[in-house]
């Protein structure tokens, strides 16, 4: 909660991030908060701890796209607990409200360049703020560098540490990295280890032109089409039963 | 410059109580009607969370066991959190108002094999009001993009116990979005197949901010961490992730093989003989649908997943039919 003076009496009225008015408790008098020209602190609040990170980092390297038991055999190197800076700007333009994000600190990390605010439960930085031992990246870009270059007339501008896990693992002896949003649990990567789909193809395809040639066949000889079918479907569901768990 | 802007009515000078989404206002003191200049806010409404945790929890295990998920999922999920959220959606009224002509096309053929072509002018008038619902903040991965439920309690009773998501999103970005979609949908719903002239006006008459509650789930299988979501309304799943069985994968290809495979066969078998070549191809293209279907289950069915996410890249196909013309609705 961030406190402001009330304009009548006096008395700190408390705040939070989505108020647009608040009434003062002592002289029950009403309050517009106009942010549009002072800088707000934000934080969102971490909602998923370590082990929930890594869990769904085995999730996500589970994934069919993901190389096979990518799970199981990536080696975590390093796991971060962090809060990451990025300005929101919301704007006037011709009466229209517009909302820009841009970063306040330069990284090459993954999905932190996508630049949007991810949902969660926005809170009033300030030293009463609870960081949870999460490591806090220091903004390096002055808001000023991007005011200057923004459209319309301000309305608000914050700077909103977001909070991410930042997970460093090592698989068949490279390293790559995701980051995971603590928010809701989506996550971010550049590069990671891929699975073939030609096994997956390979059994698919086999499987369709055997039934086609089969089903040929069945119209002059029915009795061995249907005797090789029966041993197609058995052969293809063998292969396919193979290929969804080891390849 | 100052953060807090007090509210004095401009011709008695008395303390104006104003709510939030307020254009329009009386003082309480000398009746002036006032008007409200610059960012007032938009209406907001919350629901009532219906839901504890016990009932989500029972939701969530149900679910389990629905579908095309990891058989052993009952027995090897164990629940690990469960909260409520209050989300953000924008809901907007559009109206649309207008005329859409044209004709429609109609082919025959006679018993001497002509084909005769009967256009069917049409005169369509348009008017109706489009609702549509559309969250506020990045979904991140929760897998919910707009409301299935428009009904409920509306009250603010919760609000302070639990944890609110903030809206991040331009409000006008959404009555604009909302103007676009009531426009090409009130042109579906016209039904004239060849437009030859329209005039259509749409007319935003409504924006409110709509809190509503959701229960995030978190389940481990093994070593995996996936989620579900819960309507704190209905108590119905509104999207998950859940791991699925490499046995439902081996079976739709071993299916989709054997039946896409067979019905190409057919339509060659039958086809090749006849003049037409129709019968030939359309055997082919249904067998390489069917098989085409199964394969993405074989490939991707690894993980089952429900509800909005980017990276679902499975579904009932027909049930994707219906979203695609419905999503951003909710009437």
């Amino acid at each position: 909660m961030a406190s402001m003076k009330c304009t009548k009496c006096g008395a700190p009225v408390e705040f939070d991030a989505g108020d647009k008015f608040v009434k003062c408790s002592y002289c029950s008098s009403q309050i517009y908060v106009d942010r549009s020209g002072a800088g707000f602190y934000y934080a969102l609040p971490f909602a998923m701890g370590e082990n929930d990170a890594i869990g769904v980092f085995r999730r996500w390297g589970g994934g069919s796209n993901k190389a096979k038991d990518l799970d199981k055999l990536a080696q975590i190197s390093s796991l971060k607990k962090q809060y990451f800076p990025v300005y929101m700007f919301k704007r006037d333009v011709d009466g229209m409200e517009q909302v820009h994000v841009e970063p306040a600190a330069s990284t090459t990390l993954p999905g932190l360049h996508s630049l949007k605010i991810p949902g969660g439960d926005l809170k009033i930085f300030d030293d009463k703020f609870d960081s949870s031992g999460a490591e806090l990246i220091k903004p390096d870009i002055e808001m000023a560098t991007y005011l200057s270059d923004l459209p319309g007339a301000a309305k608000e501008q914050a700077l909103v540490y977001f909070p991410i896990w930042r997970l460093d693992y090592v698989f068949e002896q490279r390293t790559f990295v995701v980051v995971i949003s603590a928010s809701s649990g989506e996550v971010f990567s550049a590069d990671f280890p891929q699975r073939s789909s030609v096994a997956y193809m390979a059994v698919a395809g086999i499987g369709f032109v055997a039934f086609l040639a089969e089903g040929l066949l069945a119209l002059s000889s029915p009795l061995p089409a249907m005797i090789m079918m029966v041993g197609t479907v058995v052969a293809v569901f063998l292969m396919a039963n193979f290929v969804a768990r080891r390849m | 410059m100052s953060v807090s802007v007090g509210l004095n009515c401009p011709s008695c000078g008395g303390a104006i109580q104003i709510s939030e989404g307020d254009n329009v206002i009386n003082c309480q003191y000398c009746d002036s009607l006032l008007w409200v200049e610059g960012d007032a806010g938009v209406i907001t409404v919350a629901y009532k969370n219906l839901q504890d945790r016990d009932g989500v929890l029972r939701a969530t295990e149900q679910w389990w066991r629905k579908g095309l998920k990891a058989m052993d999922l009952k027995k090897k999920g164990r629940l690990m959190e469960c909260y409520p959220i209050y989300l953000p959606f924008w809901s907007t009224t559009t109206r649309v108002a207008g005329w859409v002509c044209g004709y429609e096309e109609r082919h025959y053929t006679d018993k001497h094999g002509n084909t005769h072509t009967e256009r069917i002018p049409k005169e369509e008038m348009v008017l109706r009001d489009y609702q549509y619902t559309n969250i506020a903040c990045d979904p991140g991965d929760l897998g919910i993009k707009y409301l299935r439920n428009n009904a409920g309690e509306v009250s603010f009773i919760d609000f302070e116990s639990i944890p609110t998501f903030e809206s991040t999103t331009s409000k006008d970005e959404a009555v604009e979005l909302s103007k676009q979609r009531a426009m090409s949908d009130a042109r579906d719903d016209a039904r004239v197949p060849h437009v030859t002239f329209e005039k259509i006006t749409v007319i935003p008459k409504r924006l409110s901010m709509i809190y509503y509650p959701v229960w995030v789930v978190r389940y481990a299988y093994g070593e995996r961490m996936y989620m579900a979501t819960v309507d704190g309304v209905t108590g119905n799943v509104l999207s998950g992730r859940a791991p699925g069985d490499p046995l439902y994968q081996s079976l739709a290809v071993t299916g989709g093989t054997s039946i896409g495979g067979l019905i190409g066969a057919a339509g060659l078998a039958f086809g090749i003989g006849a003049d037409d070549p129709t019968i030939a191809i359309g055997g082919l293209v249904i067998g390489a649908v069917i098989l085409g279907f199964t394969y993405m289950f074989f490939r991707h069915g690894s993980e089952i997943i429900d509800g909005d996410f980017d990276d679902k890249k499975l579904g009932n196909p027909l049930k994707g039919f219906k979203i695609a013309g419905t999503k951003w609705r909710f009437n």
